[in-house]
């Protein structure tokens, strides 16, 4: 099938390109430099804006804690449906949707990669079998490793190439993507009633800190050539005065940075920026974190924005999430896992008229305005953490507008203002910034060479929104960027139209990414027995039972390690 | 001969992999288990099982071809305005979206075994949360485990061995166990429990109650609650309270007892009040080995995890009123799919009286009672032994269950089934 | 509006209420369509319709008859006028409704008055379970407005009951007032056990018997009488605060007369 989308004012940093007057030309699901167009289906997008598809690294959309997030949440579904149609199943929204409607969801914002960023080994078939049934977006899932007992042993003993051996064969046996690390070492200390892990604090009964967990994950990560940097939640989630946290795990790998590749990505940055000592007291310290990013190329941050309303707090955060319970005195789901890590439920509803919600509010758009490289900081709201997907399109109208913003913040408690620095920033996002954060910039550092971008040879994952960037002035008509934004004109994948004018007129299924690791032949011989005869004492499940075979994929897409660099 | 290692066994909700099978052409000769129920399932499952597609012709059951078979089931469905698709609980996860797919395809309700058995627990999870963990944390961690309500020794019989009390773990002995169990009469399990409190019958709500004034240091104006000394109720506290980890398992006692959801409600809310001293956990004991993927499979599909009603096109949730049983007690269906399940034999009478008296279709390996009753019979195969599969344990833990040996000539397996209906059904309604 | 047939299937009765008919032609209303089971159907297929039809919600009577076991959702997020249903009736009449009078002249099925926030329920027969409860997972129930039942009710009424009164003229069941958060409940006739569980606060009146209270309620004092909505209700009561496990500031007010069998709680009366 080719297709020829005329006219379009396309945006593609990847190949530098802003709001160019463009034909994109499409032929058997990629991106070519011409088609015949006599031959080709010739779609004219005269006027509107044409970018690659979304790529989002960190959405919570599949896996045992999203499902818990689903049962426990009949309330959240009940009024936000959706009738069977056409193509389309039948569904449910609003914060923890059903599979099928977070895959068309995604494909009408014109989001066509979606991350799932933290599953438990142990759990991640169950995580495939989700993600399996979400159509249309390629997807993967990030293993947690910040809590697992192998991980911690072997770095205890300062066995840095068994660790690496345990963490390749780990992460193709399941079929994961990157290394993902939540409060290192806390969930751990919370399967002993502890709540509270501070990153140089031993672990208990493990010999090690949080530091040299991270530390020795970052350099395994380097050893085995990973696409992705390893992903991190720090330690203090949530707590008043954690950019203390935040600055001292960032600087903690600075020292293994080489060359200018980003070796630590650190996720949802807006709940660890937080001064203060107490609720009653919390201020922004976005500025600071904000500072450290710009001075500091070792590296990146997506944002995890708050959006006011009804939402799921959900993490493998599990003491984090008991502290939330306590706060709130609401519903609290929580599943430890064994060896390997845990998971906490909790809902949430963020309020205007709430100083600390108000405060969090602005922390998020501080960070994504403060930080000045766009290809380092990503627009996230934690989904749905901080709230749901469906209102990226909102927080890119706070973002691109000043006036958007003072809207809101007209309506917050007036210490909350005067506690952040939200107000005085003056800074408003281009389309062009905005399709960094969202698209090149994401493909970019997970390693996606042929997305987020509209070059030749790219997946022809496109999307197309209607409005003209000529003739808007997105400052002052940001509810027309929210509105384009919340329905995409058009929306590609693999060279197949998938939604026309805001509706899904084809679901097909989409790939899962994973990566090949391997660690060397003579080092895995010695740790893959050690690791089976742990099985035996550590879990309740059989070694061969552990894995996810790569047919039990709906459509697999492996992707082979880069060239590892050196320790 | 050969032998067949971690092999899952689909008995209960324990969904123990490490069993080994001997077959030999193509039959199961030998099973190492200790087990009584798998033993059971691995050796017994071909016994009454049933090999043709069945029709019932002036009142007899008859031999028919499993296109004819097919044909009448999705005629059934179409034509019906609220057909129930019931039961769920003994087939992979493959098979259970087909059911969903159908249920939504026909506009009719899917509801599971969960609705008899563990429904209460998912309502009170809904309104509560679930304080919980993986089998392997209870082995690694607990030094007090509770079984309340529920008979292990008897229904899940590796369970204190695999997971709990007699088991090694990384850093609990089994001598630094203690097992407490609370039942309306001593059960097996009860007699080799270190503590065994005998609650008066429909009256668990007040003992947990009292066990929450006591954590909470609230004098108890009684001299007993629920049958049970408060002396008793005192030193059960103290236990959870000193503990370093504690793990509830609960059952059909507390579910089925009166209160039922507000039950599990108290059992909830005790465990989430006990966090305030130590770790504490709560899981239900899941009977069937694969009730846990329905639930999950639902869940994740159409956002409910049991009794979904998709008559408006789309999935709603009014359990009390979309529940099978209250669906089939209120007369509401006019057809009924029952698939690896035997409501007949385990639903109250008012539903299985409506149930017989609409067409209903059945599939199934074995001739359970409900077959027995039906218009249609398709026989399938068995997962976990002819059929691979996904299943998952009481703890969500997902895992893949095993082929061991081919099916009889001709049998298909539920998810197989499942698409030719559907595609029939589909046929049918375009032409329509 | 008079049911034709009793339907084998349920049919689906939100499009019944004052809100969606007011300012519509019989013809118009005839033409409406609902659900029966799965299929699509006018309401002329189940119903045959007499009478006029008002413009305003308010001024609009809708008379329902016949066998209506199987009509669910009846009045549902109705707003305003009145709904008069002789014969039995469905499960969730007035579901989430927020205005209006709705009378069922026969007995109700359960779940009648889910969600309410305002408004009057008379069910001048039995009721099911759950009178006044909330939608799953919303901890919340009844938040205003009155639902009388001149028989029984079944188990959970008052389920998370947030505001509003309930009165019951003949018994309840289990868990009378369970998880309630506010409002009144008065049933003239006997409950059953585990009354007032975890409750936060609200007042539940009883006139008849109780076989026991829940250890998590301590007795306060006896008292001569009490009101209910304003009128007196005439003891003696004891008088019973809790639920204790939830630090809640609920009473019960139990008849002294019926109960003879809680007299030794008098002996903690301070």
């Amino acid at each position: 099938m080719e297709y020829l989308l005329k006219n379009g004012y396309v945006v593609d940093p990847v190949n530098k390109i802003d709001c160019e007057r463009m034909d994109i030309a499409v032929k058997d699901g990629k991106i070519v430099e011409s088609v015949d167009e006599s031959k080709a289906k010739v779609i004219d997008v005269k006027n509107m804006l044409v970018m690659p598809g979304g790529v989002d690294l960190h959405s919570h959309i599949a896996g045992s804690k999203v499902n818990v997030g689903r049962l426990f949440r009949p309330e959240d579904h009940y009024k936000d449906y959706e009738v069977k149609s056409g193509v389309r199943r039948s569904g449910v929204g609003h914060s923890v949707p059903s599979v099928f409607t977070t895959g068309y969801r995604y494909a009408i914002l014109g989001y066509t990669t979606v991350f799932e960023p933290a599953t438990p080994p142990l759990k991640t078939l169950h995580t495939h079998d989700e993600l399996n049934d979400i159509p249309i977006i390629d997807k993967a899932c990030f293993p947690l490793f910040g809590n697992n007992w192998f991980v911690m042993e072997s770095i205890r003993d300062d066995k840095l190439e068994e660790c690496a051996a345990y963490v390749a064969w780990l992460m193709r046996t399941i079929k994961g993507y990157a290394i993902k690390v939540v409060d290192p070492g806390g969930v751990e200390a919370w399967k002993w009633g502890i709540t509270s892990q501070d990153f140089d604090q031993e672990i208990p009964r493990f010999g090690i800190t949080p530091r040299e967990l991270v530390r020795g994950l970052v350099k395994v990560n380097k050893m085995l050539g990973l696409p992705h940097p390893v992903h991190l939640h720090c330690n203090q989630l949530g707590i008043p005065g954690n950019y203390k946290t935040t600055l001292k795990t960032m600087d903690a790998v600075k020292d293994l940075a080489a060359g200018d590749r980003p070796i630590l990505h650190i996720t949802h940055v807006q709940f660890n920026a937080y001064g203060g000592v107490d609720y009653l007291s919390l201020s922004s310290h976005a500025d600071d974190i904000a500072d450290y990013v710009n001075k500091n190329p070792h590296v990146t941050i997506d944002i995890g924005q708050v959006i006011f309303g009804d939402t799921t707090t959900m993490t493998a955060d599990g003491p984090f999430e008991y502290k939330l319970f306590n706060l709130l005195r609401g519903k609290w789901a929580n599943s430890d896992v064994e060896v390997e890590t845990g998971a906490g439920v909790v809902p949430i509803t963020y309020s205007r008229s709430n100083y600390v919600h108000a405060v969090m509010w602005c922390i998020g758009l501080e960070l994504a305005l403060l930080i000045k490289d766009p290809w380092r900081v990503f627009i996230t709201t934690d989904h749905p953490n901080g709230g749901p997907f469906t209102e990226y399109p909102r927080v890119f109208s706070w973002l691109m507008s000043k006036k958007a913003r003072e809207r809101v913040l007209k309506r917050i408690p007036r210490l909350a203002r005067v506690r952040t620095n939200l107000k005085d920033i003056d800074r408003e996002y281009t389309f062009y910034e905005l399709a960094i954060s969202t698209r090149a910039a994401t493909a970019k550092i997970l390693g996606l060479n042929n997305k987020g971008h509209l070059g030749v040879g790219a997946d022809a994952d496109i999307a197309v929104y209607n409005i003209n960037p000529k003739e808007v002035n997105p400052s002052t008509d940001y509810k027309l960027v929210r509105q384009a934004f919340s329905r995409a004109y058009l929306t590609m994948k693999d060279g197949e139209i998938i939604v026309k004018d805001g509706e899904i007129v084809a679901a097909p299924v989409g790939r899962t990414y994973w990566v090949n690791t391997r660690a060397p032949k003579d080092v895995e011989d010695v740790v893959i027995p050690e690791v089976k005869k742990r099985f035996k004492e550590y879990y309740t499940v059989e070694f061969e039972n552990y894995c996810v075979p790569e047919s039990y994929l709906a459509w697999s897409a492996p992707i082979q390690p880069l060239e590892p660099s050196g320790e | 001969m050969k032998v067949i290692n971690a092999v899952l066994c689909p008995g209960c909700g324990s969904l123990c992999d490490d069993n080994e099978v001997y077959v030999e052409d193509n039959k199961i000769v030998k099973v190492k288990t200790e087990c009584a129920i798998s033993a059971s399932k691995f050796l017994n499952y071909n016994k009454e099982r049933n090999t043709k597609p069945l029709v019932r012709v002036d009142g007899q059951l008859k031999p028919t071809t499993l296109e004819d078979a097919v044909e009448r089931v999705a005629r059934m469905l179409v034509e019906a305005e609220y057909p129930l698709l019931y039961g769920w609980s003994l087939t992979s996860c493959e098979a259970q979206k087909k059911g969903v797919e159908l249920a939504e395809e026909v506009g009719g309700v899917i509801d599971n075994t969960t609705t008899v058995c563990h429904g209460p627990s998912i309502l009170g999870v809904q309104d509560f949360g679930d304080p919980t963990c993986t089998l392997g944390e209870v082995k690694a961690r607990a030094d007090l485990v509770i079984y309340w309500g529920c008979d292990p020794s008897s229904a899940h019989p590796r369970h204190m061995k695999r997971y709990s009390s007699l088991i090694k773990g990384k850093f609990r002995t089994p001598e630094q166990r203690k097992v407490v169990v609370v039942d309306v009469r001593k059960t097996p399990t009860a007699r080799n429990a270190n503590l065994f409190i005998q609650v008066k019958p429909n009256q668990d709500y007040e003992l947990i109650t009292a066990l929450k004034m006591l954590l909470q240091n609230e004098e108890i104006e009684e001299q007993e609650v629920a049958g049970v000394p408060v002396e008793q109720i005192e030193e059960l506290a103290e236990l959870m309270r000193s503990c370093e980890f504690g793990m509830l398992f609960f059952g059909l006692g507390l579910t089925m007892s009166e209160g039922k959801d507000r039950n599990i409600d108290a059992a909830i809310t005790l465990v989430c009040e006990l966090n305030k001293w130590t770790k504490f956990a709560i899981m239900p004991m899941r009977g069937h080995y694969n009730v846990t993927g329905a639930n999950q499979v639902l869940t994740w599909q159409t956002g409910y995890p049991y009794a979904v009603d998709f008559s408006r096109g789309y999935p709603r949730f009014e359990p009390g009123d979309t529940t099978a049983v209250d669906v089939l007690s209120r007369g509401y269906n006019d057809a009924t799919l029952v698939v690896a399940s035997d409501p007949v034999a385990n639903l109250p009478k008012d539903a299985v009286k409506h149930l017989c008296s609409k067409p209903l279709a059945v599939i199934d390996p074995h001739m359970s009672l409900t077959a027995f009753m039906a218009d249609v019979v398709i026989p399938s195969t068995f997962v976990g032994i002819e059929e691979e599969g996904t299943a998952y344990r009481m703890d969500g833990v997902a895992l893949l269950m095993k082929k061991i040996v081919d099916p009889p000539e001709g049998i298909l397996s539920d998810a197989q089934i499942l698409d030719l209906i559907l595609k029939r059904v589909r046929e049918l309604k375009k032409g329509r | 509006m008079k049911i034709k047939v009793p339907p084998q299937t349920p049919v689906e009765g939100e499009v019944l209420t004052p809100d969606n008919l007011a300012g519509r032609s019989i013809n118009e209303i005839l033409n409406l369509e609902t659900f029966r089971g799965n299929r699509r159907v006018k309401l002329s297929e189940l119903f045959t319709v007499e009478g006029e039809s008002a413009s305003n919600p308010s001024d609009l009577h809708l008379i329902l008859e016949g066998d209506l076991r199987k009509v669910r959702h009846i009045g549902a997020r109705m707003s305003a006028g009145k709904i008069t249903i002789n014969g039995p009736v469905g499960t969730f009449v007035g579901f989430e409704m927020s205005g209006g009078t709705i009378v069922v002249n026969g007995d109700a099925d359960a779940f009648v008055g889910m969600g309410m926030s305002g408004g009057v329920i008379e069910v001048n027969g039995n009721a099911g379970d759950a009178v006044g409860s909330g939608y799953w997972g919303t901890r919340c129930g009844m938040r205003g407005g009155l639902i009388v039942v001149k028989g029984n009710v079944g188990a959970e009424v008052g389920l998370w009951m947030k505001g509003g009164t309930i009165r019951v003229g003949g018994n309840a069941d289990v868990f009378t007032g369970v998880r309630m958060q506010g409002g009144t409940i008065f049933v003239a006739g006997n409950v059953g056990a585990k009354l007032g569980a975890a409750m936060v606060d609200g007042k539940i009146v009883v006139l008849g018997t109780v076989p026991n209270i829940l250890p998590s309620f301590y007795i306060d004092e006896i008292r001569s009488n009490t009101k209910v909505d304003g009128d007196k209700i005439q003891g003696p009561f004891y008088v019973f605060y809790g639920d204790i496990t939830e630090g809640g500031n609920g009473k019960l007010f139990i008849s002294v007369e019926k109960n003879q069998h809680l007299k030794y709680r008098e002996a903690y009366l301070l």
